[in-house]
């Protein structure tokens, strides 16, 4: 369609979504100037239960949908897909209101010069719910303009124009849309136009292949590491190992002589061998002569101490009823426990690298980002010159887990090809991609909890002591310290849910030495296996069933209670729960709610020769709408394979300042050999189509640690899970 | 130094550094992309290929040792008639998240299904040691089980 479609009146609802933006930013920046507890609380209260926006910079439909010459559309996602899915549903979407068959269609990413990128990035499992009333009114706008401009061709009235499978008619007048597209110079765009009933949805709720499919099967799928320029060069910078380690000496004689090296960059921080292929560029770096200067050689031990309940500044989150008060002054027993979950690595398969080329003061980037925006934002500053001289463009991510929101080389690979004045390839090595990395932060969790007279659970607190995962990000050390802690991520899902009378739960916010930012489920994980192991103790502790004690516990809660115990419900009777499992089986259950996707896993464990074999998982999931069911189902098993290499494997340490992992040997991962059996249910109890690529992942952990305890009457307090832990 | 290999049935002759890793021969030399760098130490099986009908891990092979052989990259594994059975169950399955292990696995899983005809699960879980973090595993189980059978039928 022609640019000229901008200049008409903004069609679209858009400050609606603007307000809902600022209530988000906005609150960080009020909580900010306050500061107090009660108005950090308030904050994290709300936060947690609102509905993520979409913070898009247009809603243009011409910026999101192109109609091509073969009469398909090309919609330009302003998400991204790294395996999540995401670009079906949100083609699914477009396709109910453009009138046009799905296979129609076709996605890309929006670069940000090309289209629509979302400035909050793609994370958080909210992409679909954002987008889920945007991507339709666009959609239908974009389908109403291709009405107006046939009934004005054709001089007929505009309620005479009807739009199917791609084609445009009126009487026996027909066009496509690519004739209308083509012949049309002056676009009118109406009012956003009433969106469909869900009753009237072809493609919503119906199982539809990946889009991506074809191409990943057949290897045509682009990364960043597949692009290519003419004359480009690949370069490695020089990564120091240690933690906040500099340059104390170097010399790089020897790596310039080194065949095939076109230069040896020295400028500043930034040390990197260019050369004319990448072989070449890995050779010379190991013959660079370096000493570093190490601040301090950080041990294990000074870390985990670093990480407890107790230590750093303390946000109260949550305070119902007078839980402290009468944990700290009751005659009957408290029950009381800690927990702990390690720092890990999103150990994604594709290093996070950058294709930069910088000309004439303008950059042209691909990078396999989660947050084009935020690197848009980065270049910028790092070259000294304004936004709009910066492209950003996102190929497919080769996994990201929010690994790709944090920490990326493409400053570096920018000021490289500045420096050299060519494009520049800038892939990390496995080795850097472990240890100049950006982790899960270790956490350290102490839950309380006593029961009245008659057996009721009277109350109950969790405390939290967290590193920050994306407050600094957001707004540096300063707002960090007026918002107390990282309630929005690492503390997300620390709250009681159970609609106990007297809850209260605190999050420590505590620096440590190493970046610490968003792993798939973000807080979720940690606190979902804190919280959810606790429970199971408690259970274990008053010998009751630990699916029936959750139901009993749920008993007059809200409506999100309620969700949980209709997923709870039906996993009962998805595991056939009456029936105890085999002797040498352990088996037990959990569930979380992650921004209003409920669920739950029930899962069977035993040990074979010695080690932890987890037998069977059965997961229950209600993401209110599921828009392509089969898709969720591969979201689901990707959690659970995830959250079983997390639960037995995955732990990242420290060593004499530096990460102790340096590749796969040393970071082992769920393999074929874990894969348990696995079902997956799918609930649909609310009306807006939740997130789906995170929640599952939080009670596989839990889960399994009951399943321990029911099966050995052990219970491990820490991942990953060491049967001779003491 | 000159090297002279065949890669998916065409002839090619590569001047590297004889030391240089197969894989970036394959990806930067001669452009073909779909095989991955994953790990560079022969660990994640990302970079996947077959030389003489063998499965290697192309990142820590050098290329001297591919001359005067045959490479097969995912690019060369179906022909333009037919769809290789490890790709159509790949698709029937769904297996795929972000894919980027994937070319990688689907190499070795079409070396195992020549070699075990009909593999049980164990075969499978003993002889693919590849690394996917997106947690493909049980279709990937899957999709090698259905790629067997569609052998067998082609066969009859």
């Amino acid at each position: 369609m022609s640019a000229k479609a901008n200049s008409n009146k903004r069609p679209f609802s858009r400050r609606k979504f603007l307000r809902r933006t600022a209530v988000v930013l906005g609150g960080s920046i009020v909580a900010g100037f306050l500061g107090c507890s009660p108005t950090r609380r308030y904050l994290a209260q709300t936060v947690e239960s609102m509905d993520f926006p979409a913070v898009i910079s247009s809603m243009k439909p011409d910026f999101w949908f192109q109609v091509l010459s073969d009469n398909s559309i090309l919609f330009k996602s302003p998400k991204i897909e790294m395996g999540q899915n995401v670009i079906t549903g949100l083609a699914m979407l477009a396709a109910e209101e453009l009138e046009i068959p799905l296979e129609r269609i076709k996605v890309e990413h929006a670069s940000t010069s090309s289209g629509i990128i979302d400035s909050l990035g793609t994370g958080g499992s909210n992409s679909t719910l954002a987008l889920y009333i945007p991507v339709r009114e666009v959609a239908a706008t974009m389908r109403e303009m291709l009405k107006t401009a046939a009934a004005d061709q054709w001089g007929v009235a505009l309620s005479s124009v009807s739009a199917k499978d791609g084609v445009l008619s009126s009487g026996d007048k027909t066009m496509t849309y690519a004739e209308i597209a083509e012949s049309t110079t002056e676009w009118k765009t109406p009012k956003t136009p009433k969106l469909k009933p869900s009753s009237a949805f072809k493609y919503v709720g119906k199982t539809v292949k990946r889009i991506d499919l074809q191409e990943k099967v057949m290897g045509t799928a682009l990364y960043t590491i597949d692009h290519e320029r003419n004359g480009l060069l690949h370069a490695i910078t020089l990564e120091c190992p240690y933690l906040n380690g500099k340059i104390k000496s170097i010399d790089t004689t020897e790596a310039a002589k080194m065949p095939d090296v076109v230069k040896v960059i020295q400028e500043d921080d930034l040390v990197a061998v260019v050369a004319i292929n990448r072989y070449a560029a890995e050779m010379a770096v190991r013959k660079i002569k370096v000493e570093w200067d190490i601040p301090k050689a950080w041990q294990q031990k000074e870390i985990i101490e670093l990480v407890t309940v107790g230590k750093g500044r303390r946000v109260n989150v949550q305070d119902k009823g007078s839980a402290r008060s009468i944990l700290s002054n009751s005659k009957a027993k408290v029950f009381e426990q800690a927990y702990r979950t390690p720092m890990a690595a999103h150990a994604q398969m594709e290093t996070y690298g950058t294709l930069a080329h910088v000309e004439n003061d303008e950059a042209s980037i691909v990078i396999g980002t989660q947050a084009a925006g935020m690197v848009q934002g980065q270049l910028a500053s790092a070259l000294g010159i304004k936004k709009d001289k910066v492209d950003v463009q996102t190929p497919y991510l080769g996994g990201g887990f929010g690994r790709k929101m944090g920490r990326n080389n493409a400053a570096q690979a920018a000021r490289i090809s500045k420096n050299v004045g060519a494009p520049v390839k800038l892939i990390p090595t496995r080795e850097q991609e472990f240890q100049n990395s950006v982790y899960r932060p270790n956490t350290h969790h102490v839950l309380k909890a006593v029961f009245d007279e008659q057996g009721e659970l009277e109350a109950i607190s969790h405390d939290q002591a967290t590193p920050d995962m994306v407050m600094k990000d957001l707004g540096g050390n300063f707002a960090l310290s007026m918002v107390g802690a990282d309630w929005l991520s690492a503390g997300h899902g620390a709250s009681i849910l159970y609609p106990v009378k007297n809850r209260s739960t605190s999050i420590w916010n505590v620096e440590v030495p190493y970046p610490s930012g968003i792993w798939r489920s973000v807080g979720i994980f940690a606190n979902t296996f804190a919280i959810e192991s606790f429970v199971n103790e408690l259970a274990h502790h008053t010998k009751q069933d630990p699916l029936e004690m959750r139901l009993k516990l749920l008993q007059g809660g809200d409506e999100l209670n309620q969700r949980m115990t209709k997923v709870l419900e039906t996993l009962k009777d998805k595991t056939d729960w009456g029936t105890k499992p085999k002797a040498g089986i352990g088996r037990s259950v959990a569930i979380c709610n992650d921004r209003k996707t409920i669920a739950a896993a029930a899962i069977e464990v035993s040990i074979v020769d010695g080690a932890i074999k987890v037998l069977k998982v059965t997961e229950v999931i209600d993401c209110g709408i599921a828009i392509n069911p089969g898709g969720i189902h591969q979201q689901v098993e990707g959690a659970i394979m995830m959250g079983i290499s997390a639960a037995l494997y995955e732990e990242i340490t420290i060593a004499d300042g530096k990460i102790s992992a340096s590749n796969y040997h040393e970071y082992p991962l769920a393999t074929l050999n874990d894969v348990p059996e696995i079902q997956v249910t799918i609930l649909e109890n609310a009306p807006e189509p939740f997130g789906i690529g995170e929640p599952p992942l939080g009670p596989v952990a839990p889960a399994i640690a009951g399943a321990l305890l029911d099966l050995t009457g052990k219970a491990l307090r820490s991942l990953p899970f060491r049967l001779d832990e003491e | 130094m000159k090297i002279d290999f065949s890669i998916n049935k065409k002839p090619v002759s590569v001047d590297v550094d004889p030391e240089m890793p197969l894989l970036w021969v394959v990806r930067d030399e001669l452009q073909l992309k779909a095989t991955k760098f994953g790990c560079g130490r022969a660990m994640c099986g990302a970079c996947t290929l077959h030389v003489d009908g063998e499965v290697y891990r192309s990142c820590s092979l050098p290329v001297q040792y591919a001359a005067g052989k045959e490479v097969t990259t995912l690019e060369g594994l179906s022909t333009e008639a037919q769809i290789h059975p490890i790709q159509q169950a790949w698709i029937e399955e769904e297996v795929p998240q972000c894919g980027y292990c994937q070319p990688g696995f689907m190499m070795a899983a079409a070396k195992l299904i020549q070699e075990i005809p009909n593999p049980s699960d164990e075969d499978i879980k003993s002889n693919i040691s590849n690394i996917c973090r997106c947690g493909t595993h049980p279709r990937i189980i899957k999709a090698i089980k259905r790629a067997a059978a569609i052998q067998q039928a082609s066969k009859i």
